[in-house]
């Protein structure tokens, strides 16, 4: 009874000193074309010229979401592996269940999944292998897959197809990002994905489907199109 | 008192053997390293094991239902297709290599002649998307799973739910790899003193383990490198091996040196199989041309007598694991695909 009451006291003295943060902070991706919410097989016309781009597909990975106070970690999302699909408009949005003593300024995530779990052999939930986001004749995920047509593409159709994986060393395509952001249960990142799609040259390139120097550089170039709206 | 202590003991000792890495349905021969496959994370259990084997021989992985893991992968060849120099899949298309005996798999880290597949669990999915194979996709085989009249129950009982994902389906695959060992041969009775070589077969293994034991490794008889092993390419198939995936050229012509266990019904050998006898094999290894990215252990010529190339071949044939071979355990599961 007495090992009872000491527990009781102690469950108590802990409640009462947690002055902690325990709340779900809404991390959201807005993809941008062209100034607006990207739509899907919308015809965009590229500035300054007649040429036209549509987006057909647009999926890819964010994982090991991490919040940090200056430079300490926080806080890091368990499991923390998410297919956003632009077909499907909730799956860029990303509830996390916040939970630390002090709140953050800074918030890290990558794009695509890591050289361990691309080691795992058959992974559950968005990571199942019937997403559509592994390649099968050599293992790995697609961390970032992007279909569409433009006229400038001399593929069949006009097609244009990126799929970026990779996940060993000198073809690694995995991406780290790095935020501020201001003190809010809602961050709002966007992405500018019609900034990123002009600077290929559709009329040279315009498919990947290995991992390959060119993934890696175009794979680079994503690291540059986040920013958090105000 | 006294059998109090014997039941408390056996309790124990039946608590140790659940929790062990190996379990009762998985163990690990003596003197053998242990295995590369991470059983932890997923746990043979006889429902899984029943529904991988279900699954291997089941041509609903498929594109047309047509072609299972066993048309090329047949037990009595040691899980390889038998007088097939390339494999052979749907609608009569021919693939561009022979396919790999599969046995003691739990032991390898990389997979395919080029290591193109980093775990037992994604390699499933090569067979069944390649368009010279099953030409089908995970994502379609496991809706045709969940409408068919035997799988939901089949995992069900396996995973404790009836939805079918892609992750189960892959797991319960390799469950059934995994069991596949062969341990059992004259060698390993040898090994284990409860036979002896015969002369012939004595002077053999001397030979291979002055000649070829470096690449094919006891007691696995695979070092799980990859290596050029001197057989020129096929200008037709223009097989460039591990190359095409580490894009380096110091791995062209390399292929994962493959088991010699049950080499005798394993035939025909290399990764084109051009090659439909043991001897034709030797053969070879005496006659090696130079290239520049051959084997480090092949640098020096190998040289055997006509009477040592038999005595070679009769100890190569110690390696034959009837009971792996005939083993109904690993056969096709009439009891439920013919239900």
């Amino acid at each position: 009874m007495k090992t009872m009451n000491k527990l009781i006291y102690f469950i108590l003295l802990f409640i009462l000193n947690w002055n902690g943060i325990n709340a779900q902070v809404n991390v959201c991706f807005n993809p941008i074309f062209n100034g607006n919410k990207l739509e899907l097989n919308k015809q965009y016309f590229i500035p300054n010229s007649t040429d036209s781009i549509q987006i057909e597909t647009l999926k890819f990975y964010i994982s090991n979401i991490e919040f940090f106070n200056n430079e300490q970690l926080i806080f890091k999302e368990k499991n923390s592996f998410h297919l956003l699909d632009a077909a499907d408009s909730t799956t860029f949005n990303l509830p996390v269940n916040f939970i630390s003593k002090t709140w953050f300024n800074i918030i890290k995530f990558n794009i695509g999944i890591d050289s361990t779990t691309n080691y795992g052999g058959a992974l559950g939930g968005d990571l199942d292998p019937t997403k559509g986001m592994y390649w099968t004749w050599q293992n790995g995920y697609i961390n970032f897959k992007i279909e569409g047509k433009s006229n400038l593409s001399f593929a069949k159709s006009n097609d244009f197809v990126f799929h970026l994986g990779g996940y060993q060393n000198a073809f690694s395509t995995l991406q780290t990002i790095q935020l501020p952001v201001q003190n809010s249960q809602v961050i709002s990142i966007n992405m500018a994905i019609d900034k990123w799609i002009y600077e290929i040259d559709l009329n040279k390139q315009n498919h990947i489907m290995s991992p390959s120097k060119e993934a890696v550089i175009l794979a680079n170039k994503l690291s540059t199109i986040f920013s958090v709206s105000k | 008192m006294k059998i109090k202590t014997i039941v408390v003991s056996c309790i124990i000792f039946l608590l140790f053997a659940f929790v062990s890495a190996d379990g009762f349905l998985f163990t690990t021969p003596k003197n053998w390293p242990k295995p590369i496959y991470n059983f932890k994370k997923n746990q043979l259990t006889d429902s899984k094991i029943l529904l991988g084997r279900v699954l291997f021989y089941d041509p609903i992985l498929s594109r047309n239902n047509t072609i299972s893991c066993a048309n090329c992968h047949s037990q009595y060849t040691a899980f390889t297709h038998v007088d097939h120099a390339l494999s052979h899949g749907i609608d009569d298309r021919i693939g561009t290599r022979n396919s790999l005996a599969l046995m003691n798999l739990a032991w390898h880290r990389s997979f395919m002649w080029d290591g193109a597949i980093n775990h037992l669990d994604m390699q499933a999915l090569a067979p069944i998307s390649h368009h010279d194979e099953m030409d089908e996709n995970i994502k379609h085989v496991t809706e045709k799973l969940q409408t068919s009249k035997i799988y939901p129950l089949l995992f069900y009982n396996a995973f404790n739910d009836s939805l079918i994902t892609g992750e189960n389906t892959l797991k319960a695959i390799s469950q059934f790899m995994l069991i596949l060992v062969s341990a059992n041969s004259k060698y390993d009775k040898v090994k284990r003193m409860e036979v002896s070589f015969t002369k012939q077969e004595e002077n053999g293994y001397r030979l291979f383990k002055q000649n070829c034991a470096s690449c094919h490794t006891e007691p696995l008889f695979t070092n799980m490198e990859f290596e050029n092993n001197g057989i020129p390419i096929d200008s037709l198939l223009n097989d460039i091996g591990r190359k095409r995936i580490t894009q380096n050229n110091q791995d062209y012509l390399k292929f994962k040196v493959p088991t010699l266990r049950n080499i005798e019904f394993s035939n025909p050998y290399m990764h084109d199989g051009r090659y439909k006898r043991i001897y034709e094999v030797i053969n070879h290894y005496t006659n090696i041309q130079k290239s520049k990215t051959l084997s480090l252990k092949l640098q020096k010529p190998i040289i055997l007598t006509s009477n040592e190339k038999v005595d070679l071949t009769a100890f190569l044939l110690t390696l034959t694991d009837k009971e792996f071979l005939f083993n109904p355990k690993f056969g096709f599961p009439k009891e439920v695909l013919l239900k």
